[in-house]
């Protein structure tokens, strides 16, 4: 009886450490098929010259000396790049100060948060097309400039217009989705702080920046990260405003909009659209490193 | 101990295998079979796709599929039909999956890269005796510069003429029963009207695209198909009158990042005053912008060459199907005469079969516009050729496209911005 306890218990010891990767496999195969091979498949074709219905060979580092001679990567860039630094601070900002204004209890709130929420719902292929029509040369918007005497504004035809206005939508949709993020960190700020800060003479604008920003800091780097890596990878908006060829003479494509126009189709470039992928990736993870850093810049 | 460490290696091991595995999946997607012998006995099951035709003519396909696998029992077909938007990326995906159907609906331009990578059967070897049944064109617009054969059946062609909105023209001093014959006319015409409207009307809503090239007499590609060549100096000279256009205002603000949708809802809304269309856009002009239409004109394609574009369709057949007599027949069945006629009297498109234009539905007045229409397309059709090269892909007319906005723009001259375009593009066409 004790011999075979102590046998199963030895066999139960000796069999743990299979079993929670039994558990794990199923969504370890997930993460394999899906995520993993993927991601090796990218790495892979990047240093091919592969076609859509051509394998290719490897070419080593061509795509990537290619890029650096490629104009409309460097426009890709610097149009991701200029998104990450006008639509962050944006959305780290504007929700914080919508989610206090929604944080207080008064008769109709409610009302107001879900309707500063309805934009994140709402498609964005939807979204893009009503703001198109709102923008465009007839629309409504500039129906409005011509009548206060403001005169036509080329929000779909000038460059920087045109980059900007899809900036604007995309702070537009993002603004209620990191508006609830916030709800919850300030939920968690003690109302003692408030008062006491209040009690010791500290102002409206006082109490924010002594109170309310160091309470949702790490909150704030979380919308940070999470904002720059969907800045910096944007597509829907710019594509949807500026059209498939990326906004007058392409000044406004992005780069993942480039992956999809040199990537897809029949004639698609694989392998160099899986090398400006994988600059993607590498600025993206590095986004979200400098911006941890200074997360922990901060608590050191 | 042991065990878990074994176990450890064994997880790792499939852990590798997982992600290896599916790469050496990684291949042509397809297994070499199919043959281009297309005498057998016909019959077996077949799958065949269409591209955006379910939503207004599943009727008439269905009819279609029932009649066929009634004249040859043991064939059994599948109709598919995919959106229009996206249809080259969903060609491309079951391309490189080894799950093209065995009859597909294509385009020139789609059916090119497939029969360079080895796809589309070659029908002069499989099907060479049906060739005489089409118009000689259309037979030749699935043929690949360079390369030997006929890759797809030619299916319906469709052309339009110009409309314009004659209330513009009177209000700008023109005489709205004389609208532009010529590139000449049309480039003077359309500075007038912006100059009387101050610049809130202009001409044209759309950049030239290949197409317009063409049309205005620009070589677009040499014999060989080895290199592009619009950058000569009528293609030049073309790109000139249109930055004349752009900078008086005749040519629309958001031109250089219009869609066909956009300027299409620009002419209906009244913002410009002629857009190209079909028969099909009367119908439209009626419902959805009725004072429009009651100042609708209709003025034949403007042409310096005398010949006017067509966009051409075809049925394409897998070159590794299993079933080649059933796929063949059933893509000829699809583009013969008598159906194409039955399709055509379904929709504003016209058929490329010999003969099937000198019917009386596309030769007949019976005083309707939409007749008019008709039969004076049938009647340019005849003639008409598919300017857009076969070669010219997607990422090359977003080349052309960008040249030509930055040419507008004033960033380079016309002459440096064409270069750069044929430049690019021949770099493409090379890594195609």
């Amino acid at each position: 009886m004790k011999s075979s306890t102590r046998t199963s218990t030895v066999r139960i010891r000796r069999q743990l450490p299979t079993s929670p990767w039994l558990f794990a496999a199923p969504g370890l195969a997930v993460v394999a098929v899906f995520i993993l091979y993927p991601f090796v498949s990218t790495l892979n074709n990047s240093f091919t010259d592969k076609r859509t219905l051509i394998p290719g060979e490897y070419v080593g580092l061509a795509n990537f000396r290619e890029l650096l001679h490629d104009d409309m990567f460097w426009i890709g860039l610097r149009n991701s790049t200029l998104y990450v630094l006008v639509v962050v601070p944006a959305l780290v900002l504007l929700p914080l100060l919508l989610a206090m204004l929604v944080q207080k209890h008064i008769p109709g709130i409610t009302f107001f948060r879900s309707a500063f929420y309805t934009p994140v719902v709402a498609s964005i292929v939807v979204v893009g097309l009503i703001w198109v029509w709102m923008l465009d040369e007839r629309g409504l918007v500039n129906a409005v400039l011509e009548a206060v005497g403001v005169g036509k504004v080329g929000f779909l035809s000038d460059q920087w217009l045109l980059l900007f206005s899809a900036m604007a939508v995309t702070v537009w949709k993002g603004l209620g989705y990191y508006m609830i993020i916030y709800l919850a960190a300030l939920a968690n700020v003690p109302r003692e702080l408030h008062e006491a800060a209040a009690v010791d003479g500290a102002g409206a604008v006082r109490r924010f920046f002594s109170v309310t920003v160091p309470a949702v800091r790490s909150t704030m780097v979380l919308v940070g990260a999470l904002s720059s890596v969907a800045a910096f990878k944007v597509f829907s908006e710019v594509y949807l405003m500026a059209g498939p060829a990326g906004g007058p003479a392409g000044e406004d494509t992005t780069l993942v909009m480039l992956v999809q126009r040199t990537g897809t189709g029949l004639t698609g470039r694989v392998g160099y659209a899986s090398a400006i992928s994988v600059v993607v990736f590498v600025v993206t993870v590095a986004l979200m490193l400098l911006v941890l850093r200074a997360d922990r810049k901060e608590d050191a | 101990m042991r065990i878990s460490r074994i176990s450890r290696r064994a997880v790792a091991t499939g852990a590798v295998l997982a992600v290896l595995l599916p790469l050496s999946a990684c291949g042509d997607g397809g297994d070499g079979g199919g043959s281009t012998d297309a005498s057998g006995k016909i019959e077996g099951r077949i799958t065949f796709q269409t591209w955006n035709l379910k939503a207004n003519f599943k009727p008439y396909f269905e009819g279609l599929v029932a009649e066929f696998e009634d004249k040859y029992p043991g064939t059994d077909v599948k109709w598919v039909d995919q959106p229009g938007e996206g249809y080259a990326d969903k060609i491309s995906a079951d391309a490189a999956a080894g799950t093209l159907p065995d009859v597909v609906n294509v385009s020139p331009d789609l059916v090119a890269p497939l029969a360079k990578a080895g796809l589309a059967l070659d029908l002069d070897k499989a099907a060479g005796k049906y060739e005489k049944e089409y118009l000689p064109g259309a037979w030749k617009s699935h043929q690949i510069p360079g390369t030997e054969g006929t890759y797809a059946f030619p299916w319906y062609l469709n052309t339009g003429p110009l409309f314009y909105n004659k209330r513009l023209f009177k209000e700008a001093g023109l005489d709205e029963n004389k609208p532009p014959k010529t590139y000449g006319q049309l480039f003077d015409q359309a500075v007038q009207l912006a100059k009387k409207s101050d610049g809130k009307v202009a001409t044209l809503a759309n950049v030239p695209t290949i197409e317009d090239f063409g049309r205005y007499g620009v070589p677009l590609m040499n014999k060989e198909g080895t290199g592009f060549t619009f950058n000569d100096a009528k293609g030049v000279e073309l790109l000139t009158e249109y930055k004349k256009l752009y900078d008086a205002k005749a040519l629309d603000g958001q031109a250089l990042t219009a869609t066909p949708e956009s300027t299409g809802k620009k002419f209906l809304t009244e913002a410009v005053a002629m857009n190209p269309g079909s028969a099909l856009d009367l119908e439209k002009f009626k419902k959805e912008a009725p004072k429009l239409y009651k100042n609708i004109g209709i003025t034949p394609q403007i042409s310096s060459t005398g010949k006017d574009n067509m966009y051409v369709m075809g049925v394409m057949v897998n070159a590794r199907t299993k079933q080649t007599p059933a796929a063949v027949a059933f893509a000829h069945f699809v583009t013969d005469a008598k159906h194409q006629m039955e399709f055509a009297k379904k929709v504003a498109i016209f058929p490329s079969t010999q003969g099937s234009l000198d019917d009386p539905y596309f030769t007949k007045q019976d005083g309707k516009e939409e007749t008019r229409v008709r039969i004076a397309a049938a009647k340019s059709i005849r003639t008409a050729v598919n300017y857009t090269p076969v070669l010219f892909s997607e990422q090359m007319k977003v080349e052309l496209r960008n040249a030509v906005a930055r040419a507008l723009q004033g960033k380079e001259s016309p002459e440096e911005a064409l270069d750069n375009a044929v430049k690019q593009c021949d770099r493409l066409l090379k890594q195609s």
